[in-house]
């Protein structure tokens, strides 16, 4: 096992993995930049490395200072966590050329699948259904049309480079493809500095569901079944579940894309954990979408699910240890929900929020478990994606598990910055999200669906009233002194 | 003691007497406990709340958010005060963030909903549209400085 590990990453993620590194006792080094030098993970690391200045371009992307960081401090292993440098096989290839173990799949097998196009390729090889569409980016706008009028509109451009909805555009009809592919194109490259762009035919409402894979280095591949996570806005999601509610109606289904996520992954050589996302239509045919190289954000819903420690199990594998699992041996029970905490404000147009957490009580108690990058005082920096948190609930079966969630929520108090915790109030007493028949397009609906809060006199009666007692003097308060606290 | 208050925008009145307090019209028993800071207990009509304030005007009740303002009598006259500008509008920044793109200038003119200034934070970036046709009387911020949520960056006259 590893002497000591750095964790080129920050946020929860890097709170997440110093914990799993510490299951293990195994010291951790976190790495920031000067505004993340009072962060959580920086805290409770047991060595921390400065990288530099706050634009991840000068810090976390900076696979130098990430690499020197690690020697300086003799760890013998690099965690990339998830976004940032984690799919990106030049970093992977960096680390193992510096004598040090990438915890992630081969640089080779990164490269493979980090091109949508070529990792349809591998898929297609693998014998994995794709959604039909070209395999190439496109080269002419003559070639692009008569490629959209054979898969029949609506079609949809994506980027080949790409993730998170940017890049990707939905093309109704003929006249619009060719500013549809400008757009889509300048979009991929300046995000990706990649501007190629493919066409594939829409899944019209379809379900995004995912297959968690995990492979050593001994020829042994698992799979520990999906993630539902349909519930997406701007294509980022929001919500995922485990099991996905399209389970109970074929309960097939699970086995089918496990065995094909598998393939796929073998195809490409990987090895350690990895995703292989799916888009499932109404009919309930799956079509290989894109494989994610690294540890998911929504991992916990797994290992709540099925009660093992993918942290755990990569740190091993990395290690050259053998994954001890048979596939045979995978049990998932009940059932778990992952909220994705942000900051961001759901009464403005989901406008991030980032700034002085001025108030927080976090929620605990039966069947939760949060995984949070924050602690009260601290100042959310701007520079970074708005993810403060992950609240999961586990239940022995979907209604418990939303009923917990809902209690969790409740007990969940964020102050001095906004985060969209009421937003998921709202979702969790839907009926169609309970009725667990719902589709990508979802969201979309679901303002134009949603009324107003009922009115509720006696707590505004009760907010009122604290509000008043709060401006007093701390002798009109009963016990405790009441703070200087100042109002507006 | 009386109060204005404004929930959520509507506006409201308060009164507490003692182990009472009415609100809009309705009097209620009540004990409340603090136990530290914008942390309260409150028990009225044999039911157990969690009040706290998150942030200055703004109390969680519940799990639900309220927008909670309260005025002195002595402060009425400021209130009424601050209504006096009518003709000039201040945009301000609606989320902390930095200021990526000026589009106008002082002294530009600007029609209703045309774009003044674009800021970013968390890798979204936001454009802050002009409230009404009228002339950029000031701007307050520069390209690349760091705002805060609620900062005036520019004032259309």
């Amino acid at each position: 096992m590893f002497r000591k590990v750095l964790i080129a990453n920050r946020g929860e993620i890097a709170v997440r993995l110093i914990r799993g590194l510490r299951d293990l006792n195994i010291p951790s080094v976190a790495v920031y930049s000067d505004v993340d030098r009072a962060s959580l993970a920086v805290r409770m690391a047991d060595e921390a490395a400065r990288l530099g200045p706050a634009p991840s371009s000068e810090s976390y992307l900076r696979i130098d200072k990430i690499i020197d960081a690690a020697k300086r401090h003799g760890a013998d292993a690099i965690h990339p966590g998830y976004g940032f440098l984690s799919e990106n096989a030049e970093f992977a290839q960096a680390v193992v050329d510096a004598g040090l173990t990438f915890i992630g799949p081969p640089a080779a097998a990164i490269e493979k699948m980090g091109s949508k196009t070529a990792a349809r390729q591998f898929a297609i090889a693998a014998g994995a259904p794709v959604v039909p569409g070209t395999e190439e980016a496109i080269q002419s706008i003559d070639r692009a049309r008569a490629t959209a009028r054979a898969l029949g509109y609506p079609v949809l451009l994506k980027a080949a480079a790409g993730g998170g909805g940017k890049g990707m555009r939905r093309v109704d009809r003929e006249e619009d493809l060719e500013a549809a592919i400008r757009d889509a194109s300048s979009e991929a490259g300046r995000a990706f500095r990649n501007a190629d762009v493919y066409l594939e035919k829409l899944v019209v409402e379809p379900r995004h569901v995912e297959i968690q894979v995990l492979g050593d280095h001994h020829g042994h591949m698992i799979h520990l079944g999906e993630r539902e996570c349909s519930l997406q806005r701007r294509h980022q999601k929001v919500i995922e579940e485990c099991p996905s509610p399209v389970m109970s109606i074929d309960p097939g289904l699970r086995e089918r894309m496990g065995a094909a996520a598998v393939r796929v992954a073998r195809s490409a050589g990987y090895t350690n954990a990895g995703t292989v996302e799916f888009l499932v239509d109404r009919d309930r045919n799956f079509y290989f979408l894109e494989m994610n190289t690294r540890l998911q954000v929504e991992h916990p819903v797994t290992e709540l699910v099925t009660g093992l420690d993918l942290v755990a199990w990569q740190l091993r594998i990395a290690a050259g240890e053998r994954l001890t699992i048979r596939q045979e041996d995978v049990r998932w029970s009940g059932c778990a929900i992952e909220c994705r905490i942000y900051a961001e404000d759901p009464e403005n147009n989901f406008l991030p929020f980032p700034g002085k957490i001025t108030r927080l009580v976090e929620p605990s108690g039966p069947g939760i478990r949060l995984d949070s990058g924050v602690y009260e005082g601290w100042s959310v920096p701007f520079e970074y994606d708005p993810l403060l948190a992950k609240l999961v609930a586990w239940g022995q079966n979907r209604d418990v598990a939303i009923g917990r969630l809902n209690r969790a929520l409740l007990e969940y108090k964020i102050g001095g910055i906004r985060c969209n915790v009421s937003f998921f109030v709202d979702i969790l007493n839907d009926p169609h999200f309970l009725s667990g028949d719902y589709s990508t397009a979802y969201l979309d609906g679901f303002y134009a669906r949603k009324k107003a809060p009922p009115e509720a006199p006696e707590l505004e009666a009760v907010a009122a009233l604290a509000a008043a007692i709060s401006r007093q003097k701390p002798a009109a308060s009963a016990s405790q002194p009441v703070s200087k606290w100042k109002w507006r | 003691m009386k109060y204005d208050v404004e929930v959520n925008g509507r506006e409201g009145h308060l009164e507490l007497r003692g182990g009472e307090f009415e609100y809009n019209g309705v009097a209620r028993d009540y004990s409340i406990e603090s136990s530290g800071p914008g942390i309260f207990s409150i028990l009225t009509g044999g039911r157990s709340y969690q009040a706290t304030l998150l942030a200055p005007g703004t109390i969680q009740v519940e799990g639900r958010i309220f927008s909670v303002e309260i005025f002195d009598p002595r402060e009425l006259r400021a209130r009424s005060a601050a209504g006096l500008s009518q003709g000039r509008q201040n945009v301000a920044a609606p989320m902390p963030g930095k200021v990526v793109r000026l589009l106008v200038a002082q002294g530009d003119t600007v029609e209703a909903g045309q774009g003044l200034i674009v800021v970013e934070a968390m890798k979204m970036q936001n454009e802050m549209k002009s409230p009404k046709a009228g002339v950029v009387a000031e701007v307050r911020t520069s390209d690349g400085a760091t705002v805060a949520a609620g900062e005036i960056l520019v004032v259309i006259e």
